[in-house]
């Protein structure tokens, strides 16, 4: 009986999201294959690529767009039949956030054949139609640099926590802090240490090196989401702590404003779901974007940490949002992507 | 004081602990720190939950796997009535009311319908990992602010963690239970055959349904005191790790698996083997490709020692 | 043990049936499920969709075929997922050391066995708990192939090594028959060995087979290793299909498997299966899988619906058992 029920709910499920299967100009039918669901920046992104296609499908009178997500859950062979299942729908743009892009090189072609426009999502792709990056390397330095700039020029020692192992993403950030960081020789990085993404595994580590380094003065992470424990953390045991972020979480980005987080990256998966929609919304209207496109990520300060940092030699040709600002654009996509941005 | 037999049969993992230590401690004297010894008492502390619940129901010869999604679902459970009210009162309550309802629904698959174990609890796994998502609109994270949370998660007593005071009196508690009391013995005699318990004229359905409500329960302070230490919930938080290294602690002590042998101790010195594999892996800055190597190649060797070490009593039983 | 005694029905004749009927009900549950997703999506019924539904589901397959041979032993093979990557691993970093296609499948092969006996050891030799000891090689083999990769992806061009995992004729794999034919061999094994005949009495009951001299330690290393090698075998598939081996290749898969060996009807607890049933699970799991990604279901409530039909089966099926007991 459990059965029956669950059943006949996937049915009304299904009716109501199966989409459009051929293309043709009055209609848009969007797919969006994330390697996960769960962590803070992925829900942003998902929910944030879900309003853009609803705003878009209303503003635009003459076509139907329609648009749908699916989560790979880490597992690779399961992306792979996503994908296989999603060209045999032919949808008319695919965004593919690759577990690895050397997996999918032979499913590019047969989505080209299919006539799909195939969209890399982070880790460009020779042979995809566009890849939409990050910038991972110039963000990451930026945030090294920024660290720099406010550590006040005494020794200052901090801690890295990265991606997962092999993670193109998590290695590129990886890179960019370094860099960032060897220019100037008063910061010293006293550990690294992949978290895998995982939050539980972040406040464990972070715990670690609170009792380890009992002298740290920063953690940087490579996402935002190390950030939620190890703030909580800090706070809890009462350690003075500073704190470089990546990614633009809005909870993160509130506790900028005279909190411990002194800089952020601004990608804001809201802001990234948006921009999907906005893209592909482009590109079938015949635009053709650039093939490497580069999603604008400024970095985040607070205003006055950002006098201080440019005082302490800080570029002053980086682009730099303030907090209200970055946290305007976090939580309302529309205004940088919406369907006014387009018309 | 645990008599001398039963430290005898313990030993062999607290050799191995301790080894373990004295090998951390030479690579890094940091480890044996009273700050390093701190930390990892506040990071067992949810495995350890989940290793206690695990016990009971290891040893009455079923196992509990939605403990570890279920600490996570009853996290949210938390989250999202703090959301609504504001009150940590009420949030407590409906995890508890929720963690007993779960056990419940699984002690009476298993003991009523004679559903195996294993099955009704994977499917429970699933499903909390699903309803976890279901229930706080579209997954996003929730915060836990307030004094409550800040208590249980880094609260200190004369230098040591409220939450590893309230672990060990748990594990006390279920120490007098499972020695000295019926209801211990039940769970053991149930483990070792449930024919001849039911023969006994033990209520063997009674005390089933009471090990599962008990070992849900136990994911509930699990999924308490993970989420006072984070600060936040959110639906990714990776249950299945937390089960995985609960049902290590408890096997590494000694406990059989197929049910009706084990002892609390031995469960307890497994756990801490738990803790300083875990905090070795970060605190002797492991390079991240050889952490999963690290950690299967020590509990191989743990387990072949381990047999090593019982071998010799093993041959002279038979 | 003893509550091994306490679930499986003494009579053998009752046995076969309760068997036949639960293949009957999986049997319509398929039916339903493809009835069902058929409706909600013309695109379920199309020849491409039948291929990649097929191709998804070769290594759950193989994977699962080697845990029931397990399951019927009453162990169980956590470590299957990792394996795959580890042998993956060996095999193709072979491959480009020599050149050679056969010498890159026999190295992935071998990696597989290798890891099942150390499981077989520990479990079949020690006597250890298979939960335990596959848990320890589930990160220990996932450890080892991130090392062998060093966590990162190779390429593989060789057209010989590709072409069991990748190459189709039409919209049938080649792996399809493949699989069919590892399925005949076990079959064979399983039902017409002596080998076969000693996993059910290592899982009926493993003392009274270690009196009646059927060696059970020496079973149990085996059906470990035999294991390995289908991680192996699957490692090789599942390099083709991606044209390149993968570091993280394999994840969850243990949990796949072992969920369609007991949607298939083998006992938990040893003794009581068939290699039908299993097919069946793998079936009826891929299906579902399948809709519930042409239907673009919510991953929470994809997971919600894969343990209420998973409880729903085995509640069922009991219910009729135990109706038909009476």
């Amino acid at each position: 009986m459990t059965f029956k029920r669950t059943f006949a709910s996937t049915l009304a499920l299904a009716t109501g999201l199966a989409g459009g299967a051929l293309a043709d100009e009055g209609k848009l039918d969007i797919v969006f294959i994330n390697d996960g669901h769960v962590a803070p920046y992925h829900v942003a992104w998902l929910s944030g690529f879900e309003d853009a296609i609803e705003a878009y499908d209303d503003a635009f009178e003459d076509i139907e767009i329609t648009g749908r997500w699916l989560s790979a859950e880490g597992s690779l062979e399961k992306m792979i039949q996503q994908t296989e299942v999603t060209i045999n729908e032919k949808p008319d743009v695919m965004f593919v956030n690759a577990i690895n892009v050397d997996a999918f090189e032979p499913l590019v072609a047969k989505a080209q054949e299919a006539g799909i426009t195939w969209i890399a999502v982070h880790s460009p792709m020779e042979s995809a139609d566009y890849s939409f990056t990050l910038g991972d390397v110039a963000n990451g330095t930026n945030q090294g640099m920024a660290m720099c700039a406010l550590s006040g020029g005494e020794a200052y020692k901090v801690a890295v926590m990265l991606g997962q192992a092999g993670n193109p993403s998590g290695e590129a950030r990886r890179e960019g802090i370094m860099k960032g960081i060897a220019s100037c020789d008063n910061v010293e990085v006293v550990a690294e240490q992949p978290a895998d993404w995982d939050t539980v595994k972040a406040q464990s580590i972070a715990e670690n090196w609170m009792t380890q380094y009992p002298d740290l003065d920063a953690i940087s992470g490579v996402t935002d989401a190390y950030m939620y424990p190890s703030i909580a953390i800090a706070t809890n045991s009462g350690k003075d702590l500073e704190f470089f972020g990546y990614d633009g979480d809005i909870p993160i980005l509130q506790q900028m404003q005279d909190g411990p987080v002194k800089a952020d990256i601004l990608l804001s998966g809201t802001r990234e779901g948006w921009n999907f929609v906005q893209m592909a919304y482009r590109i079938h209207k015949g635009e053709t974007p650039d093939k490497v496109y580069d999603f604008f990520t400024p970095l985040v300060m607070s205003e006055e940490n950002h006098k201080l940092a440019l005082a302490n030699g800080f570029p002053e040709d980086v682009q730099v949002y303030y907090v209200d600002q970055a946290l305007d654009v976090a939580a309302k996509g529309y205004l940088e992507f919406g369907p006014d941005s387009v018309k | 004081m645990p008599n001398f037999g039963r430290l005898l049969r313990e030993k062999n993992i607290i050799f191995v602990t301790l080894a373990l230590c004295v090998l951390f401690y030479l690579i890094s004297p940091r480890f044996l720190s009273l700050d390093n010894m701190s930390a990892i008492s506040r990071q067992i502390v949810p495995i350890g939950l989940i290793a206690l619940g695990q016990y009971f129901v290891v040893v009455s010869g079923n196992i509990d796997l939605s403990m570890g999604m279920g600490s996570v679902l009853f996290a949210i459970v938390l989250g999202v009535f703090f959301g609504l009210t504001g009150g940590v009162a009420l949030g407590i309550v409906a995890v508890i009311v929720c963690s007993l309802a779960l056990g419940f629904f699984n002690g009476v698959l298993v003991a009523k319908l004679k559903l195996p174990a294993f099955i009704v609890t994977l499917a429970m796994l699933f499903s909390a990992q699903g309803l976890s998502g279901l229930i706080i609109p579209r997954g996003q994270q929730i915060f836990l602010m307030g004094d409550f949370f800040r208590f249980i998660g880094a609260g200190k007593f004369m230098g040591l963690y409220w939450s590893f005071l309230f672990l060990v009196a748990l594990f006390v508690l279920a120490y007098v239970v499972y020695n000295h009391t019926r209801w211990g013995a039940y769970v053991i005699a149930i483990g070792n055959s449930e024919e001849n318990a039911r023969l006994a004229g033990i209520d063997v359905d009674r005390v089933k349904i009471g090990v599962f409500m008990f070992s849900a329960l136990c994911s509930g302070l699990a999924g308490i005191v993970l989420s006072s230490r984070m600060g936040f919930v959110q639906p990714g938080l990776d249950g299945n790790g937390l089960l995985l290294d609960g049902i290590a602690a408890i096997i590494i002590g000694g406990t059989l698996i197929l049910g009706g042998r084990g002892t609390i101790g031995g469960a307890f010195w497994g756990l801490l083997f738990i803790g300083v594999i875990n905090n070795a892996l970060n605190l002797l800055n492991v390079e991240d490709v050889w952490h999963q190597v690290f950690k299967g190649a020590v509990i191989l060797a743990a387990l072949g020692a381990n047999w090593l070490l019982w071998q010799s009593r093993q041959v002279e039983a038979h | 043990m003893t509550t091994a005694t306490a679930t499986t029905p003494s009579r053998p004749g009752f046995k076969l049936d309760s068997l036949t009927q639960r293949y009957l009900f999986l049997i319509l549950l398929i039916v339903i499920a493809s009835v069902g997703f058929g409706i909600a999506n013309e695109n379920f019924y199309s020849l491409a969709n039948i291929g990649i539904l097929l191709r998804s589901i070769a290594v759950p397959f193989l994977l699962s075929m080697g845990m029931t041979f397990i399951m019927l032993t009453g162990g169980i093979d956590l470590s299957v997922g990792s394996n795959v990557a580890f042998s993956g691993g060996v095999g193709v970093v072979a491959l480009t050391a020599t050149g050679s296609a056969p010498i890159g499948f026999a190295a992935a092969v071998a990696a597989g066995m290798a890891i099942g006996a150390i499981n077989g050891v520990f479990i079949g030799r020690l006597r250890l708990s298979a939960f335990m000891v596959t848990l320890a090689t589930y990160a220990l083999a996932r450890g080892m192939a991130l090392v062998i990769y060093n966590a990162d992806s190779i390429n593989v061009s060789d057209a010989a090594f590709l072409w069991l995992g990748g190459v189709s004729w039409g919209n049938m794999p080649v792996v399809i028959p493949f699989v069919a034919l590892v399925f005949v061999a076990l079959s064979v094994l399983l039902y017409k060995s002596t080998f076969g005949r000693d996993v059910y009495a290592a899982g009926s009951n493993i003392n009274t087979a270690f009196v009646l001299g059927r060696r059970p330690e020496r079973t149990l290393v085996w059906v470990y290793v035999l294991s390995g090698a289908l991680a192996g075998l699957s490692a090789i598939i599942t390099v083709g299909r991606v044209s390149s081996g993968q570091p993280w290749a394999g994840l969850y898969l243990e949990f796949d498997a072992i969920t369609a060996v007991i949607l298939g009807g083998t006992s938990l607890f040893g003794g009581r299966g068939r290699l039908l049933g299993t097919i069946l699970g793998v079936l009826l799991y891929g299906i579902i899988i399948n809709g519930l990604v042409l239907t673009g279901t919510n991953p929470y409530l994809q997971s919600l619906i894969k343990g209420m039909i998973l409880l729903g089966v085995v509640l069922l099926d009991t219910l009729v058992q135990r109706r038909n007991a009476q």
